[in-house]
């Protein structure tokens, strides 16, 4: 595990010091504005977060498909001898990692826009929904990374329209075919969101396992 | 490790790389692959180091430590030459101090606090021959190690790859230049129509052949394919003069024979 975790740590450094890292943040801090341009109303901070996790799924994905192909495809093949398929999954630790402090700042500016106080399970469940936008913005983009889409032309279109078809599948009756954006947003508005968590944590976490399934299957020929 | 009914393509659509390859390696065994370029030797290597399945056949007994050097060592990289080498060691799990080891041996120590996108394209190569050295191979594939490297290195680098045979790893090289002549025991394959052939290996150019008589042969050939033969026949060790055009359409060559 060790190498694999000094990858995931060469990825980030690679990540930061190229300075990609602060695009993300182009798409992330503007939504953050606009969300919380004015304080959260005492009662809507369940919505609130719901909104935030729903709307930055993209900018999750954009983060990890940036951090995924931040070295050149023959560094990736030397990694590829070092730790052998290994090498996908610390790809896949370092975007999470970088999108869960995104998803933190979220979290952040959120509780600074609170009205009021809410609850210990309110704060978690928010939280919770960001962890879930984490990893479906991670699937995301990595199924939108050079080594299966290499065109940045294609792979850009199929990460927004991926994400439009997440947000149209979750407005049916088949949501559980995506990730259910939409019933969280309003779930947490009508106040159902903590009695139906459990039920939406399984149906947000099939399509995410589906998509790392197709991503791995894809390394296995796409060095 | 043993190389069985190898085949490959890119695509479904695309013509077959490979066909039918196979090689034993052993222990030891330092493999010299030449061929003109397009003609698979990159493909080849990296079926070799794992990076690449292969379409059909098997690929057996890889050794569990690969070193690979790619071609074109990927400088785009916002990493100084030593902070590169310290992260590769972490990630081979090796001690770091073995990458300024490894820059001393190369000549390279000094570059040691230059950036990856600053550097010649040799000293890029030099980088790339370091990293895929210090994790202590037991399988060592290099994509044409020698290009643009100075003399000095140009000169430790065989002795590098008879270390690396001697204690028992395998070497994978391909080499255009024939800068691997003077190592003794190495195998040569040819990678020519899609398909591996072990061909003959000249005679080391360490001057113990001076005494042989040298035949001048006279080669008439197709101009298009003037070129390639005599790549083929330098990559081989002989030494290819180009003598002039004949007649429209050939080129007449003197081959001198080793």
């Amino acid at each position: 595990m060790a190498p694999v975790m000094a990858l995931a740590r060469f990825r980030l450094a690679a990540y930061a010091r190229s300075h990609r890292a602060v695009q993300p943040l182009i798409g992330l801090l503007p939504l953050l504005a606009i969300l919380y341009a004015t304080p959260v109303p005492a009662g809507a901070e369940l919505g609130a977060a719901a909104d935030s996790a729903a709307i930055l799924v993209p900018v999750f994905a954009w983060a990890a498909r940036g951090l995924l192909d931040i070295e050149p495809d023959e560094q990736r093949m030397i990694f590829r001898t070092a730790v052998g398929r290994s090498e996908a999954v610390s790809g896949l630790l370092a975007a999470c990692a970088y999108d869960l402090a995104l998803a933190a700042v979220a979290m952040g500016a959120l509780v600074l826009r609170l009205s009021g106080a809410p609850g210990l399970a309110v704060l978690l469940a928010g939280g919770c929904l960001h962890l879930l936008s984490v990893i479906a913005g991670v699937v995301l983009g990595a199924l939108t990374s050079r080594p299966i889409l290499p065109s940045p032309a294609v792979s850009s279109m199929v990460l927004i329209f991926g994400y439009l078809a997440m947000l149209l599948i979750s407005l049916s009756g088949v949501r559980w075919l995506g990730v259910p954006l939409m019933a969280w947003m309003r779930d947490a508005h009508h106040c159902v969101l903590l009695a139906n968590l459990p039920l939406l944590t399984v149906q947000s976490l099939l399509w995410p396992a589906l998509g790392l399934a197709a991503y791995a299957y894809l390394r296995r020929t796409r060095p | 490790m043993r190389v069985a009914n190898l085949s490959f393509r890119y695509g479904r659509r695309d013509p077959w790389v490979l066909s039918g390859v196979e090689l034993g390696l052993g222990a030891g065994d330092v493999i010299e692959i030449i061929g003109i370029n397009g003609t698979g030797k990159s493909t080849l290597l990296r079926l070799i180091a794992g990076l690449l399945r292969p379409v059909r056949g098997t690929i057996e007994d890889r050794p569990g430590v690969v070193g690979y050097a790619p071609e074109r060592f990927p400088a785009g990289q916002p990493f100084t030459v030593a902070a590169y080498l310290r992260h590769i060691a972490a990630v081979r799990g090796v001690d770091p101090r073995s990458a300024e080891e490894w820059s001393e041996r190369l000549g390279m120590d000094h570059l040691l606090g230059q950036l990856l996108p600053d550097l010649s394209k040799g000293s890029a190569h030099k980088v790339g021959l370091a990293q895929a050295l210090l994790c202590r191979p037991g399988l060592l594939v290099l994509d044409e190690p020698f290009a643009g490297l100075d003399a000095a290195t140009r000169d430790e680098l065989p002795r590098v790859v008879d270390e690396v045979a001697g204690r028992g790893g395998i070497v994978v090289v391909s080499d255009h230049q024939g800068d691997l002549r003077a190592l003794p025991g190495r195998r040569r394959h040819e990678v020519r129509d899609g398909t591996l052939r072990e061909v003959p290996v000249a005679a080391p150019d360490d001057g113990s052949d001076v005494a042989e008589p040298v035949t001048m042969l006279e080669v008439s050939v197709v101009t298009s394919k003037a070129a390639d033969l005599a790549e083929r026949l330098r990559a081989e060790g002989h030494g290819v003069r180009t003598v002039g055009t004949a007649r429209p359409g050939r080129t007449t060559g003197t081959v001198v024979g080793q």
